[in-house]
This record gives structure tokens, sequence and C-alpha cells, in this order.
């Protein structure tokens, strides 16, 4: 994330994104799971549980990626 | 005491239909005439004096302008000058969405999944189609992070679709969730005043202000957000890794 011109301004869009950025993923990463659960593969209930793994590695990869930018701007 | 989703239930004003398509006046909609021909006028009348000292508006106007185009160019680089209008717009409309939604009786626009998601999903598709145009099939190289080393390729390429499919998520469900949560919090706490009468509603009272302020850094916060994140993912599409 670039630094806006604001500090006040950027440290708190950086804080903010985090948050919601893990929801998200999890939220995808469920729903992917249950959809290919329930329309796709026979394969009940392993396909949400991976789906649910599969997010939650994603938002924290997310997390430390967003945090990884910080030293550089 | 009121129920504090009161103020989020449209109820339609005016029947219209189109082509079978029901798009009726709500009070949301005319929220976002008045913020259209607002943001328009005002701008325009920056415009209109055109000198070489700018006026108080237009001063207004030129810093808006620069803080835009920083945003554009750290992100995106010169080349993202031609998203410039479609950035510029995003950012006043929503700005201004919250802002006038702090009004009493107003309606806040930005507080509708409907509304955001519509944006989210604009600009992300926006930003794919960006990326194909410029890398062509190489484009799908953004599901593999670089330095993967192959036998991690079956794991990383799912972690990178979903992170992919959370970006128009995360992006509509922040503006939503944060609009929302803070008009409850205002409703509850004011509606707690007026029944707490004036003994102990002052207490109440006192922080429906302070949060009023809150709110109106957040409406500035959020709207920030939502452009600068447009800009990032535009940038992503415009430079592979």
């Amino acid at each position: 994330m670039p630094s806006s011109p604001d500090p006040l301004f950027a440290g708190l869009g950086q804080a903010v994104r985090i948050g919601t950025n893990l929801l998200a993923t999890l939220m995808v990463g469920g729903g992917l799971g249950w959809s290919i659960d329930s329309y796709v593969l026979p394969t009940e209930p392993w396909g949400l549980v991976a789906g649910l793994v599969l997010g939650v590695i994603a938002g924290i990869r997310n997390a430390y990626r967003t945090a990884q930018r910080w030293d550089h701007s | 005491m009121e129920n504090p989703l009161h103020p989020f239930e449209l109820h339609t004003i005016v029947p219209l239909s189109l082509f079978g398509l029901d798009v009726s006046i709500n009070k949301a909609v005319i929220m976002m005439f008045l913020v259209v021909g607002l943001v328009t006028l005002l701008l325009t009348k920056a415009r209109s004096s055109g000198s070489l000292i700018p006026t108080k508006l237009q001063s207004v106007a030129e810093l808006l302008v620069e803080f835009i185009r920083g945003m554009i160019h750290e992100t995106m680089g010169p080349d993202g000058m031609r998203f410039f209008p479609l950035i510029a717009t995003l950012f006043l409309f929503i700005l201004f969405c919250n802002l006038l939604g702090l009004m009493p009786g107003a309606y806040t626009v930005t507080s509708q999944l409907v509304v955001t998601g519509a944006f989210a999903l604009g600009v992300y598709m926006l930003s794919l189609l960006v990326g194909f145009k410029i890398h062509g099939v190489k484009f799908l190289g953004i599901l593999v992070p670089s330095g993967t080393p192959g036998w991690l390729l079956p794991l990383m390429v799912p972690i990178e679709i979903i992170s992919q499919l959370a970006r128009p998520v995360s992006l509509s469900v922040r503006l939503f969730a944060n609009m929302t949560a803070g008009h409850v919090i205002l409703g509850v706490l004011f509606g707690l005043s007026i029944s707490g009468g004036l003994l102990i509603g002052w207490l109440p009272f006192s922080f429906t202000v302070a949060l009023y302020g809150l709110e109106v850094g957040i409406a500035f916060i959020q709207a920030y957000i939502f452009t600068i994140l447009t800009c990032v993912y535009m940038g992503d599409a415009f430079h592979l890794h």
C-alpha cells in the first residue's frame, strides 16, 4: 500500500484493510468449498473443510503480504 | 425505543417500470440524484472562475485533483492517468454519499450492499479486462506468485484464486459494514438519550456527539480506502508481479 500525503490517513487505511480481508477470504473459501460439495462433487463435507482451510491460509497470507509492504512505503 | 434498523428500510415513492424492470424511485435513488447534482454543481462552480489566483472553492478542487493524481501515480504509474475520470468519480460519489447520509433524515446510499457490491464488482471486472487486454493469456500468471517451486503449485493456485475472488467481497463488505454499523450505533445511542430523559440522557447524548465526529472521519477514510484499493487492483493489472 502506497503512502498517502497524510500519515494518519494512510495508517488508518492500512489498519482497516486487514480485518475485512481475513473475513472475505474465509467467506469466499468456505462458499467455494460448499458449492463444490453441493453441486459438483459428492465429497460432502470435505470440500467445505478444505475450502475453509484454504480460505484461512489465503487470508493470513494476504495480511502478511500487506504488512510486508509497510517497510518499503 | 425506535428500531435502530428502521432508517435502512426503503419504500417506493414513485412507482416506475421500464421494459418490465422495476425502476421505482425511492429515497436512495433521490439521494443519488442529489449527490450527483451537488458534485456537478460544486465542480462546475469551482472551474467557472478559472482565474490564476484561485478562489476558495477552486483551491479545494485543485487540492482534490492533486490528491487523486498522487494516488494514481503511486499505484499505477503515469499510465494510470487514463483512468483518472473513473477514479475521481468513484471517490467523489462515495465521499458525498457517506457525508450527505450523515445528515439527519437523509438516507445513506452506501449502507446498501447492492450499491457497494455493484461498485466493487464493476471495478474488479474492469481490472480483469484491463489485465487481459494488456497481457493476454499471460495475465493468468497473476495466480502464480513469483518464485513458487513447482511442487507447491497445486496448493498455491487455489489459495491465489480465493484471494483474488475475495477482493470484490472485502471491498464491498468493508464500505457497507462500516456505514451500516456507524449509523446503527448512532441510532441506538440517540434513542437511549431520548428514553433516558434529562436525568441520565445527557450521557448517551454526549457519546452521540463524539461518535458523530468519528463518523465524519470514517466517511472520508472509507471513501479513500475504496478508491486506493481500486487503484491498487488496477495497478496489479498493469504490472504483473
